[in-house]
């Protein structure tokens, strides 16, 4: 390869590395910062079973296919299941996490506006998978 | 050589100077205070956003070279020189 110039190359993977890095550094960055769960939380137990949700409160209260939360209060859901292997989504504040059977997965959140949003089911499990389903009230404080 | 060594230069300062940029913000935005919690909505979009923006910069910088390099050195290019071995006909 006698005189042959390659640094083009060495800024092509120059730069390519540099991105990469940049990727990497930002999904770790961010999956630290949403894994961090403030110490206030409120823990709720979360039980994925064929075909329901039930909620369990810190005071011991507990729901079944329904979840009723407050604006401006961070919740810690400690999430398993029963049976076989759930998956405990609530798609419009993108928390998801499996429920696994003989394991307690944990994924926090804080609601900011009252509303209605689905609890859904997000890995198959059986015949009624589909309609594994619950709601989350969230409300304002009284 | 002295240029293959500045970009490899480069590339390792990237590598060690990204987390002490990424880091310091990452602090101060903990957010652990009774109504500042972290929208993880808003992180995750956001990130999803710069991912995506990344995607498609390397992916145009790669098929751009590709494509530069097919009209480069296609063989009707009057620029194009031939190899060693062509010349020799060695292939």
């Amino acid at each position: 390869m006698g005189g042959h110039s390659n640094w083009p190359e060495w800024i092509y993977i120059g730069v390519i590395v540099a991105l990469l890095v940049w990727v990497g550094a930002e999904a770790w960055n961010v999956e630290r910062l949403i894994e961090h769960v403030p110490e206030d939380a409120k823990v709720i137990k979360v039980t994925g079973q064929q075909w329901f949700w039930s909620f369990e409160h810190e005071d011991g209260t507990t729901e079944i296919g329904e979840l009723h939360l407050e604006t401006g209060k961070a919740y810690k859901f400690e999430v398993t299941s029963t049976d076989v292997i759930h998956s405990f989504n609530i798609h419009d504040y993108v928390v998801l996490m499996d429920a696994v059977p003989g394991r307690v997965n944990t994924v926090w959140f804080a609601p900011t506006e009252a509303g209605e949003h689905d609890i859904q089911c997000r890995e198959y499990c059986g015949l009624i998978h589909y309609n594994m389903r619950a709601k989350l009230y969230v409300e304002d404080p009284a | 050589m002295r240029l293959q060594r500045t970009v490899i230069l480069l590339a390792l300062a990237a590598l060690a100077s990204t987390p002490a940029l990424v880091l310091p913000e990452a602090w101060a935005a903990g957010g652990d205070e009774p109504g500042e919690y972290l929208d993880r909505r808003t992180e995750i979009w956001n990130l999803f956003f710069r991912l995506m923006v990344v995607a498609f910069t390397i992916g145009a910088i790669v098929s751009g070279t590709i494509i530069w390099q097919v009209w480069r050195f296609r063989e009707s290019n009057p620029n194009a020189k031939p190899t060693p071995y062509e010349e020799k006909g060695e292939w």
